[in-house]
Formats: C-alpha cells, sequence, structure tokens
C-alpha cells in the first residue's frame, strides 16, 4: 500500500490517502495538480510538509519508472539505443545482457525500428514509446505514467495498455484525460484544485458525473446501444 | 486560397512521406497512426521543412502559422505576460480567456502542459489565420478545454485549417478527412461521405459504421445522436 499523509506541497493538499497495489488512474482539470502529485510519488520532488510511504520505503528509495508529460525533456541521450540502455548502462549491468534487454524491450514497445534513431527526431508518439520502455527495461515495481497517452493513437495506446499492465510493476500510477482508459482502471482518483474529490473504483467514482465530460463516452453511448 | 501538395517526398532515415492533394478553405482533419507522419506532414505545409522533392505551393494566402505538437517549443517570453505580448497580444485579455488571471509573471515553463497548451492554443485563435495548421492540438487538454477548442474551430470561418491529430472522443466538426497510412497521405473526401474509407476512426465512431449508420459529422453530438438511432 502506498501511504500519504498531511500532504501539503504547491497546490496540492491531500490529507489521508493509501493506494493498493494495482492500476491507479490520477484524472482532473488542468492545473489540478495531478503532475505534481505524480512527480511527489516517482520521488521527484519532497513535499513541503507531510509523509508518503511505499508499503516501508520512502519513495526516493524505491525503484520507479516514470515517464515525464514531456517526454524529450527526459531523454538524457541523442540515440534512442542509448537512451533505452541508459538505466542497465547506469546499474552496471554487463554488456552482453544490456544489449539483449534493450533488444526485448524495444520490440515489447514497438520501437525496435527507432534503435539507430536520434532522439530529437521522434515524433512524439515515438518520444513516449521510448520513454516508457527505457521507465520499464530495469523492471521497476512502481511505473508512474504522465499522460503519456495523449501522445498515442487510440489502436496504439490500447495495446500498450494491456502490455503495461502485464509488465510486473506492483503499482502502476497513470495520469490520463481518457475517461475510457480511466473506466477499466482498478480505481481512479479525481484531483480538483489540489484535493482528493473522489476515489474508488470507476463506478463510484464516475457514478455522480454522468452530465460532466469525465464520464466515460463508452458508457454513456454504449448503454442501449451495444456499441 | 490553396494549399497545394504536388508530389512530395521526404525521407527521413527510414521513413518516407508521400503526399499528393489541394487543402482549400475549410476544415481538414488528418489523422494517423504514430510515426504515420502527421507531424512530418505539418512541417511541410508550413514550410519549416523542404520536400526532398515535389512542391509544397501556398496561392492566396498571406497569413499562416503552424501550432506545434510540443507548446514548449513556441516560447519565447520568460513570463507568461511576455510570451503572450511576443504574439501581440494584450495579457489580460488572453490570461482571462484561458481563465489564469494574475498569472502574466509565472514561468511558462513552471506550468502544468495543459496550462501551456491552453495559453498557447488562444494566443493562436485571438488571432486571424488564412492558412492554420494545428498538430495534436488536443494533446494535454483535459476535456472541458477539448469542447472548448471544437466550439473554437466549429466557429472557424474563412481560411484554410488542417488538423493533424489522433483524437478520438472529443472532435470538431469537419468539411474534409485526410488519413497518413504508413507515410502516405490519403484524401478521403468530404464528410460524412468519406467516414466509411476512415480506417482510422475512432472505435465509437467504427462501431456505428460497421451497422451502417452514418453520422452527420464526427463531433461528440453527432456520434451520440447516431447512437440514439440503435436504441430507436
Amino acid at each position: 500500500m502506498i501511504h500519504l499523509h498531511g500532504i501539503q506541497h504547491r497546490i496540492l493538499e491531500i490529507g489521508d490517502l493509501s493506494i493498493p497495489p494495482g492500476h491507479t488512474v490520477v484524472t482532473g482539470w488542468n492545473g489540478g495538480g495531478k503532475t505534481t502529485l505524480l512527480r511527489l510519488l516517482a520521488g521527484l520532488e519532497l513535499p513541503k510538509a507531510g509523509s508518503i510511504m511505499f508499503e516501508d520505503r520512502k519513495p526516493g528509495d524505491t525503484e520507479c519508472g516514470w515517464v515525464n508529460e514531456f517526454p524529450g525533456r527526459n531523454m538524457l541521450f541523442s540515440l534512442v539505443r542509448d537512451e533505452l540502455s541508459s538505466p542497465l548502462r547506469f546499474a552496471h549491468i554487463p554488456c552482453d545482457e544490456v544489449a539483449r534487454k534493450v533488444g526485448e524491450c524495444a520490440e515489447w514497445a514497438g520501437v525496435s525500428h527507432l534503435l539507430p534513431r536520434r532522439t530529437h527526431t521522434l515524433s512524439g508518439g515515438e518520444q513516449v514509446l521510448t520513454s516508457l520502455a527505457t521507465a520499464l527495461i530495469g523492471r521497476p515495481q512502481i511505473l508512474v505514467l504522465d499522460e503519456f497517452d495523449s501522445y498515442l493513437d487510440h489502436g496504439t495506446a490500447d495495446a500498450i495498455d494491456e502490455k503495461i499492465l502485464d509488465s510486473g510493476a506492483r503499482y502502476i500510477i497513470q495520469c490520463t484525460q481518457n475517461p475510457d482508459l480511466a473506466a477499466r482502471a482498478d480505481r481512479v482518483l479525481l484531483l480538483s484544485h489540489g484535493r482528493v474529490h473522489a476515489f474508488g473504483p470507476p463506478r463510484d467514482v464516475f457514478s455522480g458525473l454522468e452530465r460532466c465530460c469525465y464520464y466515460p463516452p463508452s458508457w454513456r453511448l454504449g448503454r442501449g446501444t451495444g456499441l | 486560397m490553396e494549399l497545394a501538395f504536388e508530389a512530395v517526398h521526404k525521407r527521413r532515415g527510414d521513413f518516407t512521406l508521400r503526399a499528393s492533394g489541394i487543402f482549400g478553405p475549410g476544415v481538414h482533419l488528418i489523422s494517423g497512426k504514430v510515426g504515420a507522419g502527421k507531424s512530418t506532414l505539418a512541417a511541410l505545409a508550413a514550410g519549416i521543412m523542404a520536400p526532398d522533392t515535389g512542391t509544397v505551393k501556398k496561392n492566396g494566402v498571406s497569413s499562416f502559422t503552424l501550432s506545434l505538437q510540443f507548446p514548449e517549443w513556441h516560447i519565447t517570453g520568460n513570463t507568461i505576460g511576455e510570451e503572450i505580448l511576443s504574439w501581440g497580444l494584450n495579457a489580460e485579455d488572453v490570461l482571462m480567456r484561458v481563465g489564469m488571471k494574475g498569472r502574466d509573471h509565472d514561468d511558462p515553463l513552471a506550468i502544468s502542459r495543459g496550462e501551456l497548451k491552453r495559453l498557447h492554443l488562444a494566443c493562436i485563435c485571438m488571432r486571424k489565420w488564412d492558412l492554420l495548421i494545428l498538430d495534436e492540438p488536443f494533446s494535454g487538454l483535459d476535456c472541458r478545454q477539448k469542447q472548448e477548442l471544437c466550439r473554437w474551430i466549429g466557429e472557424f470561418r474563412s481560411g484554410i485549417l488542417l488538423i493533424c491529430t489522433h483524437e478520438s472522443h472529443f472532435l470538431p466538426p469537419v468539411d474534409f478527412l485526410w488519413e497518413m497510412r504508413d507515410g502516405v497521405l490519403f484524401a478521403l473526401g468530404r464528410v460524412p461521405e468519406a467516414l466509411a474509407a476512415w480506417k482510422q476512426a475512432p472505435p465509437l465512431l467504427k462501431s456505428l459504421l460497421c451497422q451502417g449508420i452514418l453520422p452527420r459529422n464526427i463531433t461528440e453530438d453527432d456520434v451520440r445522436e447516431a447512437a440514439w438511432k440503435i436504441r430507436g
């Protein structure tokens, strides 16, 4: 379980919140504090007040994969192959093992053809797939994804979503603006003005939002139509 | 007024884009998978990239701009106020429009991507263009902002508007549909007739088409109205 207690940080004000293992979607209006929360969970920032614990460890002491909402900002290397290899090279993994894992991970993410490319020539979708593969290559226990799906077409997003759920990460914390993706998660955290507006299974969170654009379109249109 | 792609070829590594077609006045939606060439087409249309062979001509177009997929690439100001001024606009008017009143001294690189996108699109939309190219304008926006952008596009009356997007829920009314398939531009035609040929159609729209139902257009309301026909 991830425990947040008395968090006060920038716009965020979260009293007590416990996030179980599984797939948690964070959603809400632009500027509502989603990225701030994700950065805290990824250990990229420390809260001004309050505490976060991943089971018995602090975020910074936990193996975490992170995909930035600006994927290009996180890239350290000019070649896709080097970028993808970097978490393993930094961990001093032997070169032949790095090469094997890079090949496997690139195939998993559908970016094998991009390995020789320069990172600055990648499209948004290609950048985010490369970032995702880099985040997952070290097999982290926690995967934090900040709106990576907004760079992908629906077919690619759905296919990669299934792979992420099957990646072995114990906690997947994903920010998205796609209500249909949120509807498939184990639970949804709806943030508004830095506070938790609702948290729980998708059915519970969305039940009072049928008149709002956040209500999953597939639920709205699917009822009685078979779509 | 028209934007013409004449036998355009552009090679980038293993990827080759091929495009021929004329974009006249109206709203054109260009869809395609990741890496299909939407952003390359947008860059060629704006003239920030030159084709290897073929030509891109802007006939009768006196003002044009490209909104890049990454809003941070547009930033030239140190503050939000400076950034808005760089577009020749009044900071107070723009901030009021995007609900960010009083934030003119904030660092544009320190606000969220959704807020930055909203700010950037407001600057674009508050000016008049003969040719406007929007590359993934919906990416990073929340549903309320997507609906707002759809409303603005719905009011676009004069000029040529190209929208390169993979958005699948909140879509604006469009006049013409195009598709990038593995680097090749396909003209599908005028909406709604073109919808039947749309391989990358959003899932709900595709389900309707499979049942022989043709929505009037591709907006949320059009899809909902068409879906209700099933319900009867």
